[in-house]
């Protein structure tokens, strides 16, 4: 059984980065230091994720003011809308408004991800993009769509997005998917999730596509995960307890958020391996994701750094490492 | 004896600093801006004597005319007086010696370690603090703040403090959680952060509120604005209050803004000592849903309490109208039964407006209150009657 480490979503901006994108605002700095110290910032994050084993690479995704913004500003029918809660945190969004059924056009994210210029080629890269059912339940629907209409042709979309991606050699797409445990879906909605993941799973071509949930217990969704065709389904572990998580009919991969991004009290590495041995014995993935139970930019950097360290660790043990 | 009368006036906490402190603070010349604006200001409001030469000296440039105590002084007198002069019955001081609500009142309180930035949204960031030991306060704080409140004003000072069930959801929580074995999973986390609001309000909240109330302060706005961030957590918001408020006696509310309130009934009604509740309404009033509908859950449970009733949206520049002002809080009197359970406020601290923007806004909502006031008891009554809990002269 393969074991993988790695980030999962946005990693925080170091206190420098934060003093300078503040003093932006303020027209204190100009774009071009912005630039400037946000380059060497992704480069000593991709570092930091090289010298912990992790793969695939993030680079920290450090420009993306959400999870939802690229998409909000780049495809067609949203507009970018009022500063929303991020879930039971103390962080907000912007929240999308769609105001006519959304499109994109070919190659309107093209520029978003992270890729050379941050030292980092596509094959190693990790893309992150909104989930269409999380998407589909934050934003402000004033398109006229039916909310199950929109999460299959977001999927859709969705599914376009990432082989124009594989065209261009990204291997591993990571779906953002909070919602799904949060607020599980049912009967309809739960068919058009299944439907827009169809889409997306089609569109990989041989790449992985990773569906993480977090801030909410996978187990009552879980039946519905397990049907996903998808390569893994990430779980937050500090909301789900292995043992009520029903064993899927098909094999299909384990990503398990085995770090708390809500505290700073690290995580111990031996307690991480047990619960993959669980996860193992019970579930029997063709590989185990190890990563994040949400995004780590819910920390300041230096706490987020910290935990990071922990997942070599935990992936040695896990692999039977050292115990 | 006089009638209380209808619809007394109050504000919620902290307004924008004005850019003559912040120069001042970091012992910077004022810029001609920073000068212009402390002129102007004091011009209206007469918070500063205009001939004394420390601060002729000032305002010519010499950053080093009046001290940092000094200069906070001088914001705290400029907040009493703006709010004053527009003629609120309840005051404070614009929360002008605080760094802000969360990191000032942690900074003041032992068992806890700032960690860094963590951004909130966009280019914006706060600074968050780790608990890694007891909670503990070496002595009670915004004491003196109340005593030069009380001793510049003649109207009823309401001290904002930010409450414990904030202090602990904006901080991680590493010594409660910790102490608890093997893996943290959602029913450990609960238990240790209940652990951790209680400490926050039995160990650094109580005692300073006993010494607020011992110098003499009679109205306390706890700040809760983490209230609704966990709806199921709506009983351990109460019992965080209540385990503040023990055994003491003054007059508490509880501000709450920018929450799902339905999630929170009935259990935040637990809140024994909670006299007034304190919500923001105005951001979700529009011309196609009526911001002030929630009101009827208090008469759905059968909650008697006051409603300080947000008028404001403090989030827009747009200044609302006197009519509209006046048309808010009758429609929440109608909703509630009885317009003598109301003061008027704005939604939250307006410290996100320009001073000019705030100010405007706070005129309009004491005229919306004058005329819904009159539209209820007449001209005459309007203007004559006290201001509930006005303090004697």
């Amino acid at each position: 059984m393969e074991v993988v480490a790695s980030l999962t979503g946005f990693f925080p901006r170091p206190e420098a980065l934060v003093a300078a994108t503040r003093d932006l605002d303020r027209g204190r700095a100009t774009p071009e230091a912005v630039e400037a110290l946000t380059r060497s910032t992704e480069r000593e994050i991709l570092g930091l994720e090289r010298r912990n084993g992790l793969a695939p690479l993030t680079a920290g995704y450090l420009r993306w003011q959400d999870i939802f913004r690229p998409l909000a500003e780049r495809w067609g029918g949203f507009t970018v809308g009022p500063v929303t809660r991020w879930f039971e945190t103390n962080t907000f969004f912007r929240q999308p408004v769609l105001h006519h059924p959304p499109e994109r056009a070919p190659g309107a994210l093209a520029d978003v991800f992270p890729g050379p210029a941050a030292g980092l080629g596509p094959a190693e890269a990790q893309i992150l993009l909104p989930g269409p059912y999380t998407l589909a339940g934050v934003l402000e629907n004033r398109s006229g769509e039916t909310h199950e209409a929109l999460v299959h042709r977001l999927g859709r979309l969705l599914a376009e997005e990432i082989a124009e991606l594989r065209g261009r050699g990204y291997r591993s797409f990571l779906l953002e998917e909070p919602l799904l445990v949060v607020r599980p879906p049912r009967g309809p909605a739960a068919e058009s999730v299944l439907a827009a993941y169809r889409a997306i799973g089609g569109s990989a071509n041989g790449g992985d596509t990773i569906v993480w949930t977090f801030f909410g217990d996978a187990a009552p969704v879980f039946p519905l995960l397990g049907r996903l065709p998808v390569s893994v389904i990430g779980i937050d572990l500090s909301e789900t307890e292995l043992a009520r998580l029903p064993v899927p009919d098909a094999p299909i991969g384990i990503g398990l958020g085995c770090l708390d991004p809500r505290t700073t009290l690290r995580e111990d590495p031996e307690q991480i391996r047990a619960l993959a041995q669980e996860a193992r014995e019970r579930l029997r993935p063709p590989r185990l994701w190890l990563g994040p139970g949400g995004p780590l930019d819910l920390l300041p950097y230096e706490a987020a750094r910290r935990k990071l360290e922990i997942l070599p660790l935990a992936r040695s043990m896990v692999d039977g490492g050292p115990r | 004896m006089t009638r209380p009368r209808l619809f007394p006036t109050q504000e919620i906490g902290s307004i924008a600093r004005p850019r003559w402190q912040i120069q001042g603070q970091h012992r910077q010349p004022l810029d001609p801006a920073a000068r212009a604006e402390l002129e102007r200001w004091n011009g209206k409001l007469e918070f500063a004597d205009p001939a004394d030469p420390h601060l002729r000296s000032f305002l010519s440039g010499d950053p080093n005319a009046l001290t940092t105590p000094e200069i906070r002084d001088l914001a705290a007198l400029f907040g009493l007086r703006y709010f004053e002069s527009v003629g609120l019955d309840r005051v404070y001081d614009g929360e002008a010696r605080r760094i802000e609500m969360y990191e000032f009142a942690v900074r003041q309180m032992t068992g806890f370690e700032f960690q860094g930035h963590v951004r909130s949204f966009d280019n914006k960031y706060y600074l968050k603090a780790a608990n890694t030991s007891e909670v503990g306060l070496p002595k009670p704080y915004h004491l003196e703040e109340f005593d030069f409140v009380r001793r510049h004003t003649d109207r009823e000072p309401k001290l904002p403090i930010t409450g414990p069930y904030t202090i602990a959801d904006w901080s991680y929580n590493e010594h409660y959680l910790g102490r608890h074995a093997g893996w943290k999973g959602r029913a450990v986390r609960r238990s240790a952060q209940r652990e951790f609001v209680l400490a926050v309000a039995k160990h650094a909240i109580r005692p300073t509120l006993k010494a607020l109330i011992d110098r003499g302060c009679r109205v306390i706005q706890i700040d809760e604005p983490a209230g609704g961030t966990h709806p199921d957590e709506a009983a351990l918001l109460a019992e965080g209050f209540n385990a503040a408020t023990e055994g003491l006696d003054a007059e508490f509310t509880m501000h709450i803004c920018f929450s799902d309130y339905r999630s929170l009934f009935p259990a935040l009604l637990e809140a024994k000592r909670c006299s007034q509740w304190t919500w923001e309404f105005a951001n979700r009033d529009s011309a196609d849903h009526d911001g002030y509908a929630i009101l009827s859950m208090f008469r759905e449970y059968g909650d008697p309490r006051k409603i300080g009733l947000g008028v404001l949206d403090v989030h827009r520049d747009e200044i609302e109208t006197p009519e509209v002002v006046e048309d808010r809080i009758l429609r929440a009197a109608r909703i509630l039964g009885d317009p003598e359970r109301l003061w008027i406020n704005p939604d939250c601290g307006l410290r996100t407006r320009s001073l000019d923007v705030a100010r405007a806004k706070l005129e309009s909502m004491v005229e919306g209150a004058r005329r819904a006031r009159e539209r209820l008891e007449g001209p005459s009554a309007a203007g004559a009657s006290a201001a509930p809990g006005a303090r004697p002269a």
